[in-house]
């Protein structure tokens, strides 16, 4: 049971409201007790932010570390032990920002760790600065007459740095999250779940998604299926404005470093 | 098996609202102690999971609580139904 899992002393945890992390935590744990983890051979780690706050809540070692770094200690922990079961929880401020550069080292390197990206498009923690992953137009502190920058394709990011397993859902999407996470965690090798969340504090607020379900009803329109998209599609057409794509995006099986067996 | 919202964990965000197939959220209109709307249950005995988790021995459907980000949502052990000798009295 997932639930076995909460440090209950520690709940109610200080997210926002219908903050969608605390979905993603829901879905990650299932995951893991579907996998058949143990409590004792499992680690979670994360950087700095909301959600590198998640492992807090999760009764394993865990390790909160500083901002952006998450994969670094995480490259250490699976080099020095790699018997060990390790999740990384970040945000995209901590992964495509400050953190970019170990991002796409551990793919290239392709180390055995699950990262779940809760991207809600923000620095939430900060109270809501733009992140590398505001979409063109959207309103932050620091972006007051809507972003101009192109943001980063965080799935795209992996694919062409060689993880070997990189999916995106929403925290909508929660059953196919779930299915993507344990994905992840049986592939060997470096594995992304991109998750877009909402952050009802510091960016619906800014951006006409005033209750968490507004996001949601946003999320919901504007997933497409890969799979459905890549049948029905004309060549050449492009995908509705904000819409993006769901699914599995690769599933591969490059050498990989951090298993068991073949260090 | 009976479906409870624990009122110390919950928000008051209204997804469970968005998810059940069966519209056992209700979006609640009274604040409880701590100012929270927390959601009203339409007769949760219709839930599937209420029904059915003892007959397959597993979870199932569970999408409200896999959503809630406050994991509030929670199923509790009913005692079993006994039936009762009731008297008729002519
Ligand atoms: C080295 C360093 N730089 C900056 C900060 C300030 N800081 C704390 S959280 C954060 C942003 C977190 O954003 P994100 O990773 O998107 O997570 P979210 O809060 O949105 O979940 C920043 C910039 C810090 N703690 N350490
Ligand atoms: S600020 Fe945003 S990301 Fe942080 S807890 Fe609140 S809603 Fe969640
Ligand atoms: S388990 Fe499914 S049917 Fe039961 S209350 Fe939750 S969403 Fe509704
Ligand atoms: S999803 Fe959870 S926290 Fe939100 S209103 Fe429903 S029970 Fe409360």
């Amino acid at each position: 049971m997932r639930e076995d899992w909460l440090r209950n002393d520690r709940l109610p945890h200080i997210y926002c409201a219908g903050c969608g992390n605390g979905t993603i935590m829901n879905c990650v744990l299932e995951a893991v007790d579907k996998a058949g983890y143990e409590r004792d051979n499992t680690v979670f780690l994360s950087g700095i932010g909301c959600s590198s706050r998640a492992p807090g809540y999760i009764e394993t070692d865990s390790l909160h570390t500083t901002h952006g770094r998450a994969l670094a200690f995480a490259t250490g922990v699976k080099m020095a032990k790699p018997s060990l079961n390790v999740v990384v929880f970040t945000g995209d401020g901590d992964i495509a920002a400050i953190g970019g550069n170990h991002f796409i080292h551990a793919c290239r390197r392709n180390i055995d760790l699950t990262v779940v990206c809760m991207n809600n498009h923000i620095y939430g923690m900060t109270g809501g600065q733009g992140s590398p992953t505001t979409p063109i137009g959207k309103t932050s502190t620091t972006t007051p007459y809507g972003a101009v920058e192109v943001p980063f394709d965080l799935v795209d990011l992996a694919v062409a740095a060689g993880a070997n397993y990189v999916a995106r859902w929403t925290s909508y999407h929660v059953t196919q999250l779930t299915e993507a996470v344990l994905n992840g965690l049986n592939t060997p090798g470096f594995s992304l779940i991109e998750v877009r969340c909402q952050c009802p504090t510091s960016y619906g607020r800014r951006n006409k998604f005033r209750e968490p379900k507004d996001y949601m009803d946003f999320l919901r329109s504007h997933a497409v299926l890969k799979e459905k998209w890549e049948r029905t599609a004309k060549p050449g057409e492009e995908l509705p404005a904000e819409s993006f794509l769901v699914g599995e995006f690769v599933r591969r099986a490059r050498p990989v470093m951090g298993v068991a067996d073949e260090t | 098996m009976k479906l409870e919202i624990d009122e110390s964990r919950c928000k008051g965000c209204n997804l469970c609202t968005m998810v059940c197939p069966y519209r056992i959220y209700r979006q609640g209109n009274r604040p409880n102690r701590r100012g929270i709307y927390v959601p009203e249950l339409d007769r949760p005995e219709r839930c599937a999971n209420c029904r059915l988790q003892e007959l397959y021995g597993r979870r199932l459907c569970g999408i409200c609580a896999l959503i809630c980000p406050d994991q509030a949502i929670r199923w509790v052990k009913e005692k079993p139904y006994e039936p009762m000798n009731v008297v008729i009295e002519y």
